[in-house]
């Protein structure tokens, strides 16, 4: 009776793992959307970029929004504000707020990743450690915006 | 030791084939029971591991930091679905009450304390390790932004009540309590169960609104706490508001051993198998806090019942002088010390002191070809013989074979039985010529059933026969 009670313990624990483990492995290439953006280039290159692309067409003034990036901690959206030509505010409309834990996450990183966009004048922005997810969405949506904004 | 018995045999009886098979299929029945219990154990902490990977996979391994975190969440959901465990355990669900008894389910209950807390410990620990690594600071300084957090200072209390909780029931400590004392701060563990369910639903995101994590984990929540509430609150109530029951008498039989009589409803309805116990709260403003689980110490007619107490505990004293007339509320009845535990169509019992009690009612309840049951009681002195003219009266009427041993055990060897008894080598094995093929019934204070059980496992009886009763909470 024993042996059975741990054989059909560790057959059913294992069968649980394993299909809690296949059910992670489809969630995370399911939302792909926010993990293959580009992420974290170095400044200089980045204004030397933004630079160029100024000279040859130049974005056009206004505000833009950028689409809604999902990540399994929320969607995040960001809005910009293009002043002659340049970066003037970038405006976090929503960030990952799924739980208490990433609304302290996002708005740790939120300041960190407007101050270093406005410093480049791009979405090439390195990494908010401890806030992956947050930085490639609230990247991602910031390059839809300034897509449409024809940077 | 003197023999009181009708059909005294000499040779072993030969078993009856179909009595054995339906033996056979009802332990069969419950060993599967059991062992889907302890399945089902596993599994509920493998799920939560399960659910966990389920919500994000592999990729929350890929850096230390990662690492640190997704292992403190894994030690914090085992460590709940753990708490969750015991809760059910504790709940005295008659399914499981059946399947392992009580004495079982309290053991494993008591066994999964620690580890539970250890887990919650840890995963305290390590999301301090890896928030803070996360943010770039210390894990103690991460401690303020953590606090500031919804729902967490509430989780900090709740895990400090559960350590309060665990301590208060460890051997050493708990010694130190009144069972009321202990008891009042083993109801905290529901505050700290409380306290710490708020920051699962709102601070980690595995159980984040609209996933399954999220249900699954409601309905552990819904199940632990509906059993408490339905079969150690409701059932009991109802029980004993329909069962009325009252104390109609109480004799003192003995010095400190008391009879106590009771009047109510429907009685028969309990469902009581003999040798089962019932927690007894009695309605005096002396007595209404104290609980008692005693055994009955006879079949309840539909009328009446009765237990016999011993004066063990500042409790138990006070029963001795209970007004005729006081209400009684039960919890019950438990355990697998009844008929619902036998493997085999025939009996040993072997029963010390007070632990009589238990044993005279099973004997009156059980089924028995004559010759198939031996009873061996056993008291220091001729004054504990508690009922044993009642033991031997229903013995020589079924046509069970009943020894009585009288006498202190012998002062320099560990033995259970008399020392005159053992000078004269009376052994297991004399007592009960059929004991490999029995049930073992044991029941009396535990120094004693331990020895016990430890001669008679010697003889080789298998775990499964032996059923044991012992006087501690």
């Amino acid at each position: 009776m024993r042996t059975r009670a741990i054989l059909g313990s560790i057959l059913a624990s294992a069968s649980v793992l394993i299909i809690g483990y296949q059910a992670g492995v489809s969630v995370t290439t399911g939302d792909g959307t926010s993990l293959t953006l580009p992420v974290g280039s170095t400044t200089s290159e980045s204004v030397g970029t933004t630079a160029d692309s100024r000279a040859i067409s130049g974005p056009t003034d206004g505000t833009y929004t950028g689409s809604s990036i999902s990540t399994r901690f929320g969607n995040v959206q960001v809005a910009v504000t293009i002043t002659s030509g340049s970066i003037s505010e970038v405006t976090a409309l929503q960030l990952t707020d799924a739980d208490g834990r990433s609304v302290q996450i996002s708005n740790r990183a939120a300041p960190i990743l407007r101050s270093e966009v406005l410093a480049s004048q791009s979405a090439q922005v390195s990494n908010v450690s401890g806030a992956t997810y947050t930085t490639r969405a609230y990247l991602g949506s910031l390059q839809s915006a300034l897509d449409q904004a024809g940077a | 030791m003197t023999t009181h018995t009708s059909t005294r045999r000499l040779t072993a009886q030969p078993l009856d084939v179909a009595a054995v098979a339906d033996y056979r299929r009802t332990f069969a029945r419950r060993a599967r029971r059991s062992d889907l219990l302890v399945m089902a154990l596993w599994a509920s902490g493998a799920a939560a591991a399960a659910l966990f990977l389920a919500s994000g996979g592999a990729s929350q391994f890929t850096s230390l930091t990662e690492t640190i975190t997704s292992i403190g969440i894994i030690a914090g959901l085992i460590g709940t679905d753990f708490i969750l465990v015991m809760l059910v355990l504790a709940a005295r669900i008659p399914l499981i009450d059946a399947a392992i008894g009580h004495d079982r389910a309290i053991a494993v209950h008591r066994s999964l304390g620690k580890p539970a807390l250890y887990l919650l410990l840890g995963h305290g620990a390590l999301l301090l390790v890896g928030y803070g690594m996360a943010t770039g600071i210390n894990p103690i300084a991460e401690i303020g932004p953590m606090l500031a957090l919804p729902d967490m200072p509430l989780a900090f209390i709740g895990l400090g009540l559960l350590i309060a909780v665990v301590i208060s029931s460890l051997v050493a400590v708990r010694r130190r309590f009144s069972y009321e004392g202990w008891h009042l701060i083993h109801l905290l563990s529901y505050v700290a169960v409380a306290f710490a369910l708020p920051h699962q639903l709102s601070v980690g995101g595995v159980l984040s609104d609209g996933t399954a994590q999220r249900i699954y984990w409601i309905a552990l929540y819904v199940i632990a706490l509906g059993a408490i509430v339905t079969f150690r609150m409701i059932e009991p109530i109802v029980s004993s508001l329909r069962h009325g029951l009252r104390v109609s008498a109480v004799t003192a039989i003995a010095p400190g051993v008391t009879t106590i009589q009771f009047s109510g409803r429907a009685l028969r309805q309990l469902g009581t198998s003999g040798g089962q116990f019932f927690i007894w709260r009695f309605w005096t403003g002396r007595t209404w806090w104290h609980s008692h689980p005693l055994s009955l110490s006879a079949m309840p007619t539909d009328r009446s019942a009765r237990i016999t107490v011993r004066a063990l505990g500042e409790g138990s004293a006070q029963l001795g002088t209970l007004p005729v007339g006081t209400r009684v509320s039960i919890e019950g009845p438990y355990g697998l010390f009844s008929a619902a535990a036998r493997t085999s169509p025939k009996l040993a019992i072997i029963a010390a002191g007070i632990g009589v009690t238990p044993v005279r009612a099973l004997l009156e309840h059980a089924s028995f070809a004559p010759g198939d049951a031996t009873i061996l009681l056993r008291a220091s002195t001729p004054e504990e013989t508690y009922h044993w003219d009642e033991i031997r009266a229903i013995a020589a009427a079924k046509g069970a074979a009943c020894y009585e041993m009288i006498g202190h055990r012998p002062a320099s060897t560990a033995s259970w039985m008399s020392a005159a008894d053992v000078d004269r080598g009376v052994t297991l094995a004399t007592a009960f010529p059929d004991l490999a093929d029995s049930d073992v019934f044991l029941c009396g204070p535990t120094p004693w059933l331990d020895l016990v059980e430890a001669d008679v496992r010697t003889a080789g009886i298998r775990p499964h026969q032996i059923h044991s009763e012992r006087f501690d909470w």
